[in-house]
């Protein structure tokens, strides 16, 4: 019988959604796993442990861990949790860090050589060490799904692994960040200023105070890594990506463009070039989204040309989290 | 490679078939014909062929051939497929300069400036370019933008 005990590491704003979503879909997901529960959680000051599983209800109401119960570990390590012995399927939802993927990288690892299935949503440990975790989930026979990484909601792994099998994949383009989306957006339809349409998403709480990460490429650079290792097969690294932000987009470039029926873009490119930089796209093209929507453009020897639109960050990673937790599961279902 | 091709032959039974045989000998790939029987001028039909040839040299190699048959050959060029490229360069370019520096084969139909005074100044560029040299060109746009510190959009 399939009984898989689940923790979440991070609590921050994935992690919380994601417990939200367990509570509000128990049903669906006990359709599948019967006994599924959440044995445990953890934060970077401590853990969650309970054999019989937390209480959901409880769990999805509170901000920090500490506030749940005597059940809470202060000064627990998350590889105390991961050690347990009880633990089938960890979500890794810790901070992103493109340096040196930690902690989420060492956690993974530390997950996969016990054998333990990894559900994750940071970029970081992929950009960093995708080739050795992909490696050694296979090694240990658990799998390692990371739909939420790339362009939030896009079911673009799965589209691609699963139902893409037999093609080749010869280009992926793609607008691969919502942020520099939503400012080349105004700046497109309300002519403003690139620093105007970065101060009004600072203020809507789309890019953060530092928004480097966004408008200098990083994010998209990151992206394009982990696309590139996973579905193209390459190994590449984050160094790789020629990479140009849009801080030098200037309006009268935006109207220029208009003008001929372009909109300039943030887009990432793999290919015989591994590119992330603002480049032009006609209107009418079904890469051209706007706001802070993401859209991958795929070419296919067979399939020839597929696009997916959706959202990228936010709650909507969440649906990527909480599917990729759902396919382990059945996959281990459809295995017994 | 395209070549169009435009032949004479006299206006007598089995000269098109005469003809055809020295372009297949020589590695041609017959794309369309225009056989052109209501026109014939002195006794001769003109005779419009598209044809792919592998190089130049079986080009050149079918109409000695065709000649050597009493063919007259009125056109023999090559079929250039072109590609239009909008380049976007943000930063103060130096029109001058940008003539100086050559963009090998491409033909500058359209350009556009904004702002040409502000050190944010930008041009739009059309470009016709042989689709085959359009990886080039664009090479040359990048050297371009580097040399002049501007920041260089290309289409996707």
């Amino acid at each position: 019988m399939l009984k898989l005990n689940v923790i979440i590491v991070g609590f921050g704003f994935i992690g919380r959604e994601l417990v939200k979503a367990f509570h509000d879909k128990v049903d669906e997901i006990r359709r599948i796993d019967k006994d599924f529960k959440v044995v445990g959680a953890s934060d970077s000051k401590g853990y969650l442990y309970n054999d019989w599983g937390l209480d959901l209800k409880r769990l999805s109401s509170i901000k920090r861990l500490s506030d749940y119960s005597a059940d809470y570990r202060e000064g627990g390590s998350t590889e105390e949790l991961i050690e347990s012995g009880n633990v089938d399927l960890m979500v890794e939802a810790t901070p992103t860090n493109i340096k040196d993927g930690e902690p989420g990288l060492t956690f993974i690892r530390k997950a996969l050589s016990k054998g333990i299935h990894v559900v994750t949503s940071n970029k970081g440990p992929l950009v960093v060490a995708f080739k050795e975790l992909t490696s050694l989930a296979e090694k240990k026979d658990c799998h390692l799904l990371y739909e939420g990484t790339v362009a939030g909601a896009i079911p673009i792994f799965s589209l691609v692994k699963e139902r893409l099998r037999g093609d080749k994949i010869l280009r992926i383009s793609g607008i691969l960040n919502g942020t520099t989306n939503y400012i080349l957006s105004r700046m497109y339809f309300e002519g403003t200023s690139f620093e105007l349409a970065l101060k009004e998403a600072q203020e809507r709480g789309i890019t953060e105070r530092d928004p480097s990460y966004d408008v200098d490429g990083i994010d998209a650079a990151c992206k394009v890594v982990i696309l590139a290792n996973a579905l193209m097969n390459r190994d590449v690294k984050f160094e790789d990506v020629e990479r140009t932000g849009i801080r030098r987009v200037t309006q009268e470039a935006v109207s220029l463009a208009k003008k001929s029926n372009f909109a300039i873009k943030l887009i990432g490119t793999i290919d015989s070039q591994i590119d992330v930089a603002p480049k032009h796209v006609p209107i009418n093209q079904p890469l051209c989204v706007h706001g802070t929507l993401n859209a991958i453009h795929i070419e296919a020897d067979l399939a020839r040309e597929i696009t997916l639109i959706g959202y990228g960050a936010g709650k909507e990673t969440v649906s990527a989290v909480l599917n990729d937790v759902l396919t382990i599961m059945r996959r281990k279902a459809e295995s017994m | 490679m395209k070549f169009d091709l435009t032949i004479a032959l006299a206006d007598r039974p089995g000269q098109l078939i005469k003809a055809l045989e020295p372009i297949a000998k020589n590695g041609g790939n017959i794309i369309s014909i225009i056989h052109e029987r209501e026109e014939p001028s002195g006794g001769f039909v003109p005779v419009n062929l598209v044809v792919d040839f592998p190089s130049k040299w079986n080009l050149r190699k079918t109409i000695d051939d065709l000649r050597e048959l009493g063919v007259a050959i009125i056109r023999s060029e090559e079929i250039i497929d072109t590609t239009r490229i909008t380049a976007i360069f943000i930063g103060k370019i130096d029109m001058k300069r940008l003539a100086e520096a050559g963009i090998r084969n491409a033909e500058i139909v359209g350009f556009e400036v904004s702002t040409p005074a502000s050190k944010n100044a930008c041009l739009k560029l059309e470009l016709e370019v042989p689709t085959e040299s359009v990886e080039e060109v664009i090479d040359d746009l990048k050297r371009i933008a580097k040399a002049e510190d501007a920041l260089l959009l290309t289409s996707i």
